[in-house]
């Protein structure tokens, strides 16, 4: 200490020479000045410290005008900067010994604020004080609550714990009690739980009855020995301990701002006791997720030793405290808990005991069936519970078996409207089921609701079959790869679905797709909302080789092609445009693969099908051949001939599709500004035909654009018939 | 007549477990994992339908008395029990039932006083608990042993020395359990689907929670469904021969406006005959079945019984649901409620709940 004390005796004396070669500056002078003032308040600062350090026992307190300057100048620098580690251990050490008795002790105490961290050491000295100098005991409490305020800062904790037996001893003086348990509660660890404190709590309980502090710390020890004690805490009661009026609390925020620190967690969020719902009326007992929990009966082969060695999840507040213990997490005593904490989740990631997720499997299933399948009713809670479960499986990425269990009984008692985007939800995540299954337990039930139901649905559920198929291949596209590398070494489990497997799955789903959606379309009158997911859906089934690495490429029925190529709205048009282009992309790349490994096969029916459509598409929107002779659409000669309509082959060109027309005569107008008559011919004119496709390739037609650039490779006007689409 | 309770049930399959556990981190969600198990949370690999059995063995008279101490067979036999399903429980083990008593006393206390904390090893006086085994009711070898729980305790207002009595006693059990799904569970898990209590309903709930944060798992309740009670009226009446059934009782509930509940009432030697007849039509054609009950003979008995209440009284049972069936030999609740009057079936009876329970079971 004397050192350091010398030291900044001697900065000062070079500073101030210093300060004299810079006279000549009036500004350097100012500065000089408060930097004079600065060091002179530090001298005297270091002396009132270097006093308090050298204050013999025993000195009078009153009429002392020394203890009295040097106090008000501990005083001034403590609630302005904070005090130095040093300086607290001198200023606690000169409180807790009595030295000059009471008064100035308290007054000490209560300036001790730290401007940056507290030695444990002088925490240490000060709390041996308390049991040799006869302290009052509103003193005491005084020391505890100023230890509560700054326990964070503490700089480090063992040797604190190890005198955590001394320190519990106080726990029978009843006005210190209080604060001595939470003192505890802040320090106690598994191995400082015993029977023989547990029975002395207890008695003090018996002694002073429910106190929410004694009760705090008996949970704690539940907590770490459940076998020890047992407790249930009424929901009412507040959770943690009472956060006390705190002389120091805004002082040391105060210091800690102007220090610029980090304003470290206030005590009363060092720890957290989980806010328990209000109670009410329990309708729904299932719904309610169990408490994170310490498990009573362990494996009983692991022995008292590698017992006390483990980690209660509840214990765990941080991630970096989960990643620091994580060979010795010790598991809840219920798994439900663990869906209630997000951190628990992180671990359950990485749980890979088979005992463990069937645990889980059990009760999960167990309140989905209680509460969805045996009695269905919708409240806020049910609502509130499968969001969860649902944000819980998009954080695994995966569903549970039991939900997938009790999906496939709920289906075939749904109304299709009870918590719609909740149970398609919970639909989406079933993972691949083998084809021979999937139309008793899926198909059948869906086909049914989705002609029963409305619109709406018929769109969700379209919705929910595209997230089923994405997932479905993307587990693929990820796993697919990790085998190739993996099945050498295992081959002697047994495989029951093969890649071949996986493909009817996918093609069944497909295909049920096709079916729902071209009958869907029929009944609802191709709305455009309806046609729009289902487009989305074939937008993922048509990049199944490209993006999912899946050699399988099913095309979309004419009840969905049709109905898409000849709607109203452009955007339609332009997404089948995009996914005919991307069908193009993944049959070329499969065919070029499929001739250099031979490892799949694509059929020949699914390229044929794709060529008929293609032909079709180009003839309609480019060659005006609508109705030429092989293709799907048969309108008798004398209909076309009723119908009085001039040149029906060409109605559907880019020019006169409904959904283009008014593109048409928009850059008709823009073209020819003069013109009054609109002829639309006139833009099948080489040049102009051009400009025009350019023109609605600016409207943000990027599919016809893609499909116009990969489909259609001779750019010639629409009149010579000469275009071609190219083919395999 | 309403069809089988047909629910698609899954069942963890145990050499999957097996495999999967020796498989490093990459191949356990691999491809394969992935597509044949579905995925890492999900243990099934093979979906399985389970319906609640179609035939099963007459009731042989069974003579409980040898194996299982009379005292815990009159417990059994004397009272009505509430029933519920139970999911596996985890990490139960049989030696340990000393213990368990300690803690379930303990929390039992805990619950009734909250916010005061409780000593496990410490002897409660307010309540004394016993978990014991019920040595001797069991029928195959996979079923784990029957586990009897009961609680004393004296009275509020009781005199210093008056004796604890008991106020509540519960039994969880597994008689002749499917071996199939017994068998699929891991080491860890003990299946005592069934489980029967009798006592003030907190006491009920307590323990019920103490189950689940113990081993958790989970408790429902067990309905008996239509089907199940007609199983009931057929294997009571099919044993008159060994021990007179004295009446056979069934309550009707009928759906109409006012509800309307009808007590069917059969002489105990009518409803014999009636039986008779229609099984031995049946037998004749089965030879080798003998000693068995199939389910049309049981179906064929309530047409039997229905058509003759038709034609006294001109009202089609059809309509309405069996809500309550009872004989000398017991007596069984639709809403759960059981009651076991003769030893010599109590084997049989919970047979069939079992066999209700684990049909229970989410997978």
């Amino acid at each position: 200490m004397a050192d350091t004390l010398n030291l900044s005796d001697s900065d000062r004396s070079s500073s101030s020479d210093q300060s004299v070669t810079n006279r000549s500056n009036n500004r350097s002078l100012r500065i000089a000045e408060k930097e004079r003032r600065k060091n002179e308040a530090e001298d005297s600062f270091v002396l009132a410290v270097k006093y308090f350090s050298e204050v013999e026992e025993g000195t009078p307190v009153f009429g002392n005008d020394q203890l009295d300057r040097n106090l008000e100048v501990v005083e001034k620098v403590a609630f302005s900067k904070g005090l130095s580690p040093e300086a607290i251990s001198v200023l606690l050490e000169f409180a807790m010994s009595l030295c000059m008795g009471n008064s100035p002790c308290v007054r000490v105490l209560k300036c001790l604020i730290p401007a940056s961290v507290v030695p444990q050491q002088a925490v240490v000295r000060a709390v041996v004080w308390l049991n040799v100098s006869k302290i009052p005991i509103s003193t005491q409490v005084l020391f505890i609550k100023w230890v509560l305020t700054v326990f964070d800062l503490i700089d480090a904790k063992d040797q604190l714990r190890a005198i955590y037996g001394f320190i519990f001893s106080f726990i029978t003086e009843e006005n210190l009690c209080p604060y001595i348990c939470h003192l505890l509660y802040l320090l106690t660890r598994k191995e400082n739980v015993h029977l023989y404190r547990v029975r002395k709590l207890l008695e003090l309980q018996s002694k002073l009855g429910r106190q929410p502090f004694l009760m705090h710390l008996l949970s704690l020890y539940k907590v770490f020995c459940p076998e020890l004690v047992t407790l249930s805490i009424p929901s009412r009661i507040r959770s943690g301990f009472k956060s006390y009026n705190l002389p120091w609390k805004s002082a040391l925020m105060g210091v800690q701002k102007r220090n610029g620190l980090q304003v470290s967690s206030s005590i009363s969020s060092a720890f957290t006791v989980k806010e328990k719902s209000i109670s009410r009326k329990r309708k729904h007992c299932h719904l309610d997720l169990p408490a994170l929990s310490s498990a009573l009966n362990k494996e009983p082969q692991s022995d008292l030793t590698s017992r006390r060695k483990m980690v209660p999840l509840v214990q765990l507040s941080s991630f970096s405290q989960m990643l620091k213990n994580m060979h010795r997490i010790e598991l809840p005593a219920q798994m439900g808990s663990l869906l209630g904490s997000s951190l628990a989740l992180q671990y359950l990631d990485c749980v890979q005991e088979e005992s463990t997720l069937l645990r889980l499997n059990f009760w999960l299933g167990c309140a989905l069936h209680e509460e969805f399948l045996f009695c269905s009713q919708t409240s806020e809670e049910a609502l509130q519970f499968l969001n969860n479960l649902l944000s819980v499986q998009h954080f695994l990425q995966e569903g549970f078996s039991s939900s997938e269990a009790f999906l496939y009984k709920f289906l075939n008692v749904w109304d299709g409207s009870l918590l719609r985007p909740q149970i398609l939800g919970l639909l989406s995540n079933i993972p691949v089921i083998p084809s021979t299954q999937i139309g008793r337990l899926l198909f059948e039930p869906l086909t049914q609701l989705f002609f029963t139901s409305s619109l709406f649905f018929k769109c969700g559920l379209m919705e929910c079959l595209n997230n089923m198929l994405l997932k479905w291949l993307t587990w693929h596209s990820v796993y697919a790869l990790e085998d190739d590398l993996d099945i050498s070494l295992n081959s002697h489990t047994s495989i029951n679905i093969t890649l071949s497997g996986f493909k009817d799955s996918v093609m069944e789903l497909v295909h049920f797709v096709g079916r729902l959606a071209s009958l869907g379309l029929q009944l609802e009158g191709c709305n455009t909302l309806l046609l729009s997911f289902i487009l989305d859906f074939y937008e993922t089934a048509s990049d199944t080789f490209l993006k999912f690495d899946l050699p399988l490429v099913v095309m979309p029925p004419p009840g969905v092609f049709y109905p898409a190529l000849l709607a109203t709205d452009p955007v339609s048009v332009d997404r089948l445009a995009y996914i005919m282009h991307r069908y193009k992309l993944n049959l070329t790349s499969a065919k070029s693969q499929e001739k250099r490994t031979e490892a799949f096969h694509i059929s020949r029916q699914t390229f044929l099908e794709f060529n008929h459509y293609l032909v079709f598409m180009v003839n309609c929107l480019w060659n005006c051949r609508m109705f030429h002779a092989n293709t799907d659409l048969h309108v008798r000669e004398e209909l076309l001939h009723k119908s009085n309509v001039p040149q029906p082959w060409a109605r559907f060109d880019f020019i006169h599709h409904p959904a283009f027309m008014s593109y048409a005569v928009d850059f008709h107008q823009k073209c020819w500004p003069g013109r009054k008559a609109v002829d639309l011919d006139s833009i099948k004119q080489s040049k102009p035909w051009s400009w025009y496709l350019e023109y609605l390739f600016n409207q943000g037609f990027d599919g016809l654009k893609d499909f116009v650039h990969s489909s259609i490779t001779k750019q010639v006007t629409p009149g010579d018939e000469r275009g071609d689409s190219q083919r395999r | 007549m309403e069809p089988l309770g047909e629910s698609v049930m899954r069942t963890p399959h145990n050499g999957a477990v097996v495999q999967r556990r020796s498989k490093t981190r990459s191949y356990r969600r691999s491809y394969r994992s992935c597509l044949g198990t579905t995925s890492r949370l999900c243990l099934t690999p093979a979906l399985t339908t389970r319906r609640l059995n179609a035939s099963r063995r007459a009731v042989k008279p069974q003579t409980l008395t040898e194996r299982v101490d009379p005292a815990h067979l009159a417990l059994l036999v004397k009272s009505e029990w509430q029933l519920s399903y139970v999911t596996p429980l985890y990490q139960f083990r049989h030696t340990q039932l000393k213990s368990y008593s300690k803690q379930l006393s303990a929390f039992i206390v805990a619950e009734r006083q909250q916010g005061l904390a409780v000593e496990v090893s410490e002897l409660q006086n307010s309540y004394r608990v016993s978990l014991s085994v019920l040595q001797g009711l069991t029928e195959s070898e996979n079923d784990p042993e029957t586990v009897l729980i009961q609680i004393h305790s004296k009275p509020l207002f009781a005199k210093q020395d008056e004796p604890q009595r008991s106020v509540w006693s519960g039994w969880l059990t597994c008689i002749q359990g499917s071996p199939e799904y017994l068998c699929s569970l891991s080491k860890d898990f003990t299946c005592l689907p069934l489980f029967g209590s009798r006592g003030p309903e907190y006491l009920s709930r307590v323990v019920k929670s103490w189950f689940q944060k113990t081993f958790d798992c989970c408790f429902g309740p067990l309905e008996i469904n239509h089907t199940s009670l007609q199983w009931f009226v057929a294997l009571w009446v099919d044993c008159h021969s060994q021990s007179n059934i004295q009446h056979l009782k069934m309550l009707w509930t009928v759906p109409a406006e006012p509800p309307l509940q009808i007590m069917y009432t059969v002489d105990p030697q009518d409803a014999w005959d009636l039986w008779n007849s229609v099984k031995k039509e049946e037998a004749a054609k089965e030879a080798e079945e003998v000693g068995c009950i199939e389910l049309e003979e049981v179906s064929g008995y309530l047409e039997a019984l229905k058509s003759h209440f038709y034609r006294h009284f001109r009202l089609d049972l059809s309509a309405g649901i069996l809500t309550q069936v009872s004989t000398a030999l017991g007596l069984a609740k639709d809403t759960g409620r059981i009651k076991m009057s003769n030893s010599r079936h109590v084997i049989a009876t919970l047979t069939l709940l079992t066999e209700c329970a684990l049909l229970k079971m989410p997978i």
